[in-house]
């Protein structure tokens, strides 16, 4: 390896030797991105167009499926399901401003003040992950049972007589009322809301901090100017984890809500498995999709986070 | 290692100024910080006076920044308090503090301009108007241009602008700076060296910095404090500092020195006589820090650039009264405005000699046999009770000075 680089090389000699690593290294970024692009080719491309064909397809299970260009399946969809999906985005969104409330003090804790604990912190943070989705979401339903201690906890102290108020639960109970079913999001989402913003924290230079005391701020100020601002990235990306995955959740809604509380997950699933409707189903999809990203494009462009390091 | 040229003495005059007033001076009254078993600054008084330009110079480790930062509020002293003019601020928290730092990686704040950067103090402390201030500040730091770019857009010396005029727009009683121009290169770490030498002298304000790089103290301070595990080891004006080090630490880490074992022989006067290796020699009795009993101990030393060399077969040529030793030249080096010569001596294995390239004499080349000879008033004395080699590059910042050795502060 030396012998080479050590001699003062003639001047000519380099210059064919160099090109063909030269043209290699060009190649290098395509030959990194074949896997993932097969991986989106055949998990995603084509079954969004096989999913785009059948929402404009018309027929029966009997007679099977033809493509007409049936639009209207769309303006139906949303024409019914309308509530379900303002539900999905109310419920959605609540879990996610939940997540930020509990994440962002839980995350801060662990960037700049859990010293060695930090990783047994992190650990925990995604210790739920080891057990099952389906499992943690039915713990909740005993969590929440009629005569557990959380609802009588919730009664004696009169929170379920404001919650009732405000509409999220009915009379005595927690469970099957939306309250639950934004429990549930939360609490299964919140990993993907405290590890970004946990990620956009710890970058923080602590000299900034100092800086900023040193400047005249006092502690929540400096927060407020300087840690939050630069903790945007993360809290950006941690809503968006969150709020996406959320808004097109049904295992939450089926197992803590009631028919009242069914999110368009629930319908789409309803609609794809137990009625068979498949043109409903995939104009259902298409919409919730097209809804998600109407939401983001319009929350990344108000946050302003190209702007941000 | 760097040669350094001596200071002229004016220097000293500034810091006299302040001293008078002394309603803004910084005081540290036995401060120390201790880190479980680590001290890292020993119990240490210390007064910077008002207006002047203070440097607390060390290898790393040796607690400069931590006293720096226990001056700032960011760190909470274990003992001994912090006043600025009347005011003890030992508790006050740093956003309280009329001090403000220059940061040593800057701290820029990423998501701000330039122009809110340099307004962020005055905003906290709830000024309305900052443009008309931010925009001269910036000016007095030549970086008007620039006021609404974000920081990473500006090269290395103009964020250390930025952090300078970020600190300064406060007017703060203190404006403490830790080693704010280490990550630039030498060219422009130079340039900046003057440029806040200007800019000190223009506002007028305390500057403490915080630095390794002797000649970068040297150059700025009025006066310097030698700091060394922990302890100031000396402290005074550049030129005092470097003629008269009262540590083998000092002595070392400003400059070069050349030490020599002795024994004391005679005391005459206000000179002392002593032997090293059968030759006399000639030492002030103001000039030697260690006690000086007959037959006791004692290091000389003499910087390289005291000493002229004369080729052995014009020793008689010597002038009397001069200090001399005998040798033969090891090595020397040509470095255009001097030749620097070791030589090879019985009293001292690496004598190290600067000599001005005016008259070359063409005899002195390696294997040659010399006299090196000095007026005796260069001659300084340290005791011999610590350690030859403290404070010179391979030992610096590790080495611990014996308790008896008087660390003078």
């Amino acid at each position: 390896m030396s012998t080479v680089t050590d001699a003062p090389p003639l001047a000519p000699a380099p210059a064919p030797k160099e090109r063909p690593p030269r043209k290699r290294r060009r190649l290098t970024p395509y030959w990194l991105l074949l896997p993932g692009i097969l991986w989106l080719l055949v998990f995603f491309a084509l079954p969004m167009v096989y999913q785009a064909s059948t929402s404009v397809q018309t027929g029966s299970l009997e007679d099977g499926y033809q493509v007409t260009w049936h639009f209207a399946t769309y303006w139906d969809a949303v024409a019914d399901y309308w509530p379900q999906f303002l539900r999905s985005i109310v419920y959605a969104g609540a879990a996610t401003v939940l997540c930020l409330v509990l994440g962002y003090p839980l995350a801060y804790l662990i960037a700049f003040r859990a010293g060695r604990w930090r990783n047994l912190i992190l650990v925990l943070v995604i210790a739920p992950f080891f057990t099952s989705f389906l499992i943690r979401t039915l713990a909740w339903k005993t969590i929440l049972a009629d005569s557990g201690p959380v609802v009588g906890a919730l009664n004696s102290l009169h929170v379920l007589d404001v919650t009732s108020w405000l509409g999220i639960t009915a009379g005595d109970r927690v469970l099957a009322t939306p309250l639950a079913v934004i429990c549930g999001l939360t609490y299964n989402f919140l990993p993907f809301m405290i590890l970004p913003l946990y990620t956009s924290l710890e970058r923080i230079d602590g000299r900034l901090h100092e800086a900023a005391g040193d400047l005249y701020a006092r502690p929540f100020t400096t927060f407020r100017k300087v840690t939050f601002p630069l903790s945007m990235p993360g809290v950006v990306s941690g809503t968006l984890l969150t709020f996406i995955p959320a808004s097109g959740d049904y295992v939450n809604a089926d197992l803590l809500g009631s028919t009242d509380t069914r999110m368009v997950g629930n319908v789409i699933q309803t609609q794809f498995l137990r009625i068979l409707d498949y043109p409903t189903a995939a104009a259902l999809s298409f919409v919730l999709m097209a809804g998600i990203l109407a939401v983001v494009t319009l929350y990344i462009r108000k946050s302003g986070t190209e702007d941000l390091v | 290692m760097i040669t350094v040229t001596t200071k002229d003495s004016s220097k000293n005059s500034t810091t006299k100024n302040g001293t008078d007033t002394g309603g803004g001076d910084v005081r540290l009254s036995g401060i120390s910080k201790t880190y479980g078993s680590f001290t890292a600054v020993q119990p240490l008084d210390l007064t910077v006076p008002q207006g002047s330009f203070f440097a607390l110079l060390g290898a790393s480790g040796c607690g400069k920044t931590t006293t720096l930062r226990m001056i700032a509020g960011l760190e909470e002293p274990s003992s001994g308090t912090v006043s600025l003019g009347e005011q003890d601020v030992t508790n006050l928290p740093p956003y309280r503090r009329p001090v403000n730092t220059v940061f040593q990686s800057y701290a820029l704040f990423p998501h701000l301009d330039i122009f809110e950067n340099v307004a962020f103090g005055l905003r906290r402390r709830g000024i309305k108007s900052v443009k008309k201030q931010v925009g001269d500040m910036l000016d007095l730091v030549q970086l008007g241009e620039q006021a609404r770019k974000k920081p990473h857009q500006l090269s290395g010396g103009q964020q250390q602008r930025v952090a300078v005029a970020r600190a300064l727009i406060n007017s703060p009683k203190v404006l403490l700076l830790d080693e704010p121009l280490g990550a630039l290169d030498l060219k422009l770490r130079r340039q900046m060296q003057l440029e806040l030498k200007r800019i000190q002298t223009e506002v007028g304000i305390t500057f403490v910095h915080v630095t390794h790089d002797q000649e970068e103290a040297m150059t700025m301070a009025d006066t310097v404090a030698v700091m060394n595990a922990g302890r100031v080891e000396q402290l005074g004006s550049p030129a005092d500092l470097y003629e008269n080090p009262r540590s083998t630490f000092v002595a070392n880490f400003l400059g070069t020195s050349n030490l020599i074992e002795a024994e004391v022989d005679t005391r005459n006067g206000d000179e002392i006589v002593l032997r090293a290796g059968g030759g006399k020699l000639v030492l002030p009795v103001a000039r030697c820090s260690a006690p000086t009993t007959t037959g006791g101990k004692v290091l000389v030393g003499v910087r390289p650039e005291k000493i002229s060399l004369t080729h052995a077969d014009e020793a008689g040529e010597i002038p009397a009264g001069r200090n001399r030793i005998t040798g033969t030249i090891a090595d020397s080096s040509f470095i255009g405005v001097s030749t620097q010569y070791v030589i090879d001596s019985p009293v001292c294995p690496e004598f190290e000699v600067y000599a001005q390239n005016i008259d070359r004499d063409a005899r002195l080349v390696p294997g040659a046999e010399v006299v090196l000879h000095w007026n005796p008033a260069h001659t300084f004395g340290l005791d011999a009770a610590q350690s030859l080699l403290a404070g010179t590059v391979d030992s610096a910042g590790v080495e611990t000075v014996g308790p008896d050795e008087g660390a003078a502060a």
